[in-house]
């Protein structure tokens, strides 16, 4: 598999995913996003992109148990996957990368 | 949970409904967990909004439910499966598969060809702008026992018309008969020398054009036709004589420069759906016909064309119309002294036909036109097509029914498997919607490969409408239709199967249906003999036509049209004419014995009763001393005009039929008078001969002597008739060099008058649909006998074993159908009778029904029954009764 760009909204579901550490299911995931950053998400928009990811092989999930809540309907955990976590580490490091090579002045003017 | 305090249930549905099955699970937990969390924090209206707001965005590719292939969509799969089942089916079963789809297809075709004919007939003079306020104005004559409508009208009617009725808008009147250069004439550019003959002429008012609303090529609509002596071309017309020029002022000459005409303008081509056909339109602005023609209340010839002001009321103004029958009309007879004012007060009356009926003419408007549809030939062949699908419908039935034989232990294994019934209906029903799609698909091709052939057949120009979007769509109506037409019955028979009888094999196969099958097979014999019978019928009635003792003699009778040209020196021509060999006789008039001639009729009385009797309407023909020799005419007594006596100029030849009509014992020395002209001594009287239509009674005709006819008719006795025509040609051209001789034989006019043409068509079409119904009748048969003697094959190999002899096999296999197609006979018999009755009485001359035409066409179908299923018999009954028996 050819090289994977994260878009910037994925790259914030897979470190919420992350974050939440086996914890990961929808609503939680957007409990999570809206309470560190603010922003408002919908279900839609979620789990679209937490389908891609699945697809692309970043993240994998199982069913847990059913209870009672919820209609009686199980929760889906996410989690991300080796390669979920490459990527992860590797979009990091670019980022990394090239706040390093901004020269100081840059930000000074 | 609190019903009230549960989320929108349309909504939860609804997102049910379209969610990927996949993720449906715990995106609804998620959707309900998140709505509880509202609930707390929100309040309940608020996070019922929200949820809806929710599932609306989870309307996202990637999670609705994919249209095909999900584990749960199964329909789609059986679908699939379903249509290749009727695919391998067909494959197997080769020779059924294409009886059953040829069957339809022909069936279809054969619908598809007819609805376009009807189609067409009834698209006619639809294509007007303002055609709800265009009319044709007709007499009408309504007493107890009589109804007539008829379309000529007195001259000066136009200017009344425009005077005393405001709502009418524009007014045109028409002269389609021959008269002067209506019809057809001798055609020239005043410049140039050389004749051409063209027909299509008629007169007509300037308004025409805007009442028709005839689109110009050159010229303006309102003044084309404006200036005396002007006349409007045809597109077409314009183009031979004129191309790539505008022909508008130039002069043209007809008859040799008889009339010279100024062009001014040039139309459109009427379109193939106007009930008017015309080339040459000449103006009748100033013109008169004689002097005082347009003032005098005579005569009535022309037809009349109306537009109304918009919201006109047809019924009020007919009403208001009779105030021209009260005011002029009528006068004008009393003045003459008619008989029967009385009744016209009474009875007469107008008329407004729309202009859409004038070609159909359901009203049954009499005109000159010289033709129309035929609305009972619609109405026939409507009835035709639906009979036909039937039939074709009735094989796919039958077939089915009888191969359930062999589907039955598939019914009885697919129910134990779990398959209900509703299951094994959309199986079948999907089978025979893949064969009637196929079939439709290969009629619709069939119907577009024999298109040109039925143009031929019909006059006329359809072309196929792939395109539109009415015809595909009436396509895959149709798919639907005939599918469900001959699937459904197939289709609940073969579902109701008990699986445990037929897999123990206890179902006795075909037993149940045998009465519907039998019906059936019955009725499409049925409609195919009562066809046969009316082809034979038509056939009969036109070969009655062709042959009948007509009272003059039409063979080797050669009519040389357009001689007016010719001046005085037509009597040259004839005197040349009889040197030659072969001429027997030569006469010049204008008048022919057949439907399509000249037209003249006068109304006559004996002398000193004009004031007593109603007048005889007589036909009025001028003719030379030699007509009546030359046409093989008998006088019954007196004597014929003299070639060259004055005195002649007061005489009158009258026929059996009009010596009749005016009462005359002694005709001969009696006196006549007529509106025109001086009174007339009856010298002789002619036997009465057929000179209109066969369709209708002899009437009254009457003939005057003169010399100015406009055809020179020859009667020849040739032995070589190319040699004849050649002598007559090269004589011809050395009178008329500029002008190509047109000549045909009276004959082959005879042949071609229109009731003649529409009986031939009539005929042609009964014999193909009845050629159609019988193979259609014949495949099924042919089929069912096939495959009756595949199901009985080892009975049948058991008895040869036992010693049964070739002919009692034969019996055997062939007895049940040829029972039926004999059924079939009896009923189709006074069914046939009945219909040629009715056809038949609207012939004045007829032929009697005589019982051989109805035995034959029942034998006829018997026989090809018989030859049919007569060809599996042979193929059993030799077979070697080991090759069926060996597997047991």
């Amino acid at each position: 598999m050819g090289k994977y760009q994260l878009g910037e909204f994925e790259e914030v579901v897979m470190l919420t995913v992350c974050i939440l550490h086996g914890e990961a299911y929808g609503i939680a995931i957007i409990e999570e996003m809206e309470k560190r950053l603010g922003r408002k998400v919908s279900i839609g928009a979620l789990q679209t992109v937490l389908r891609r990811l699945e697809k692309k092989g970043l993240l994998e999930s199982e069913f847990g148990e059913a209870t009672k809540v919820r209609g009686g309907k199980r929760k889906r955990y996410f989690q991300a996957t080796q390669l979920g976590k490459k990527v992860l580490q590797d979009t990091k490091e670019q980022r990394l990368g090239l706040w390093a090579a901004i020269p100081n002045m840059a930000f000074n003017e | 949970m609190n019903k009230s305090q549960s989320p929108p249930h349309f909504f939860l549905r609804l997102f049910r409904c379209f969610c990927h099955p996949d993720y449906a699970e715990d995106i609804e937990g998620d959707l309900l967990e998140r709505f509880d969390n509202r609930v707390h924090k929100v309040g309940h209206r608020k996070a019922r909004q929200a949820f809806v707001w929710d599932v609306i965005r989870l309307f996202r590719p990637g999670l609705i439910r994919p249209i095909s292939g999900s584990q749960k969509l199964n329909l789609y799969d059986m679908f699939t499966n379903n249509f290749k089942i009727a695919w391998r089916g067909l494959l197997k079963q080769r020779t059924y598969a294409a009886i059953q789809i040829g069957g339809l297809a022909i069936g279809i075709a054969s619908c598809i060809l007819i609805s376009l004919f009807i189609k067409d007939e009834v698209s006619y003079d639809t294509h007007y702008e303002d055609g709800e306020r265009i009319f044709r104005l007709a007499n009408a004559y309504t007493d107890a026992n009589d109804f007539g409508r008829w379309t000529l009208i007195q001259a000066p009617v136009r200017s009344i018309l425009y005077e005393s009725f405001p709502e009418i808008e524009k007014v045109s009147r028409i002269v389609v008969r021959e008269w002067k250069n209506a019809g057809d004439n001798q055609f020239r550019k005043v410049e140039s020398k050389r004749n051409i003959y063209e027909k299509g002429f008629i007169y007509a008012d300037p308004e025409i054009l805007e009442i028709l609303e005839v689109p110009m090529i050159y010229g303006v609509q309102k003044d084309a036709l404006k200036q005396p002596n002007s006349i409007v071309l045809s597109r077409s017309k314009a183009e031979k004589y004129y191309p790539n020029e505008n022909p508008v002022g130039k002069q043209i000459a007809l008859n040799d420069g008889e009339t010279v005409l100024t062009i001014g303008g040039v139309m459109d081509d009427f379109p193939g759906t106007s009930h008017l056909q015309y080339d040459f339109i000449i103006t009748l602005a100033d013109f008169e016909f004689w002097p005082g023609e347009q003032t005098n209340w005579c005569c009535s010839n022309y037809e009349y064309y109306l537009k109304l002001k918009p919201g006109t009321d047809k019924m009020a103004l007919e009403k208001k119309l009779l105030y021209i029958r009260d005011n002029f009309v009528i006068p004008q007879l009393e003045a003459r002294g008619a008989t029967d004012v009385e009744d016209v007060k009474k009875f007469r009356s107008y008329y407004l036909q729309p202009v859409s009926n004038i070609y159909l003419n359901p009203d049954e408007v009499g005109d000159g036109l010289p033709s129309h549809g035929v609305l009972d030939v619609v109405r026939v062949l409507a009835i035709i097509a639906v009979i036909i699908l039937l039939l074709a419908c009735i094989n796919f039935v039958n077939l089915s029914t009888a191969k359930s034989a062999n589907r039955a232990k598939e019914v009885g294994l697919r129910k134990v498997i779990g398959s209900s019934r509703l299951d094994l209906i959309y199986q079948y029903l999907s089978e025979s919607l893949l064969y009637s799609f196929s079939a439709i698909l290969l009629g619709a091709m069939v119907s577009w490969f024999v298109l040109p052939w039925f143009n031929a057949l019909t006059e006329k120009a359809i072309s196929f409408p792939w395109m539109e979007w009415w015809f595909v769509s009436s396509l895959l109506l149709g798919v639907v239709v005939v599918g469900i037409l001959s699937g459904g019955y197939p289709a609940l028979y073969l579902s109701a199967f008990k699986p445990a009888d037929v897999l123990k094999g206890k179902l006795r196969l075909g037993s149940r249906n045998v009465p519907l099958k039998n019906g059936l097979v019955v009725f499409q014999f049925v409609t195919s003999i009562v066809l046969i019978i009316g082809a034979m019928i038509v056939h009969r009635q036109m070969d009655f036509f062709l042959n009948k003792k007509l009272g003059f003699s039409k063979d080797q009778v050669i009519t040389i049209e357009s001689a007016d040209t010719m001046g005085e020196s037509r009597q040259a021509f004839k005197e040349a004419l009889l040197q030659q060999s072969d001429v027997k006789q030569v006469t010049v008039s204008s008048y022919l014995p057949i439907a399509e001639t000249a037209v003249n009729n006068y109304e006559f009385w004996q002398r000193g009763r004009k004031e007593l009797d109603p007048g005889v309407e007589a036909r009025v023909w001028s003719v030379d001393a030699d007509y009546i020799e030359t046409l093989g005419m008998h006088l019954v007594s007196g004597k014929d005009f003299l070639p060259s006596s004055n005195s002649d100029k007061e005489s009158i030849i009258i026929n059996q039929k009009m010596a009749d009509l005016l009462n005359l014992d002694q005709p001969i020395g009696a006196t006549l008078v007529s509106n025109f002209g001086s009174p007339r001594r009856v010298i002789g009287v002619v036997e009465d001969f057929h000179f209109g239509s066969l369709a209708g009674p002899i009437g009254p005709l009457c003939m005057l002597p003169g010399k100015s006819g406009s055809q020179v008719i020859v009667k020849v006795e040739s032995e070589d008739m190319e040699k004849t025509m050649q002598s007559i040609t090269s004589l011809w051209d050395d009178f008329m060099p500029n002008q190509p001789i047109r000549y045909s034989f009276l004959d082959e006019r005879f042949a071609n008058t229109w009731t003649n043409r529409m009986l031939n068509r009539i005929e042609s079409i009964f014999l193909v649909f009845a050629g159609l119904a019988i193979s259609i009748a014949c495949l099924g048969l042919f089929a069912l006998s096939a495959f009756m003697v595949e199901q009985r094959a080892k009975e049948i190999s058991i008895r040869k074993v036992l010693g049964a002899s070739i002919k009692s096999i034969l019996v055997l296999v062939t007895s049940g159908f040829v029972k039926l197609v004999f059924a079939a006979m009896l009923i189709a018999i006074p069914i046939g009778w009945y219909f040629m009755r009715q056809f038949l009485a609207d012939f004045a001359y007829r032929i009697d029904l005589s019982w051989d035409v109805f035995l034959t066409s029942g034998l006829l179908a018997v026989f090809i029954a018989v030859l049919t299923v007569g060809h599996q018999a042979l193929k059993v009954a030799f077979s070697n009764p080991v090759d069926s028996l060996r597997d047991e």
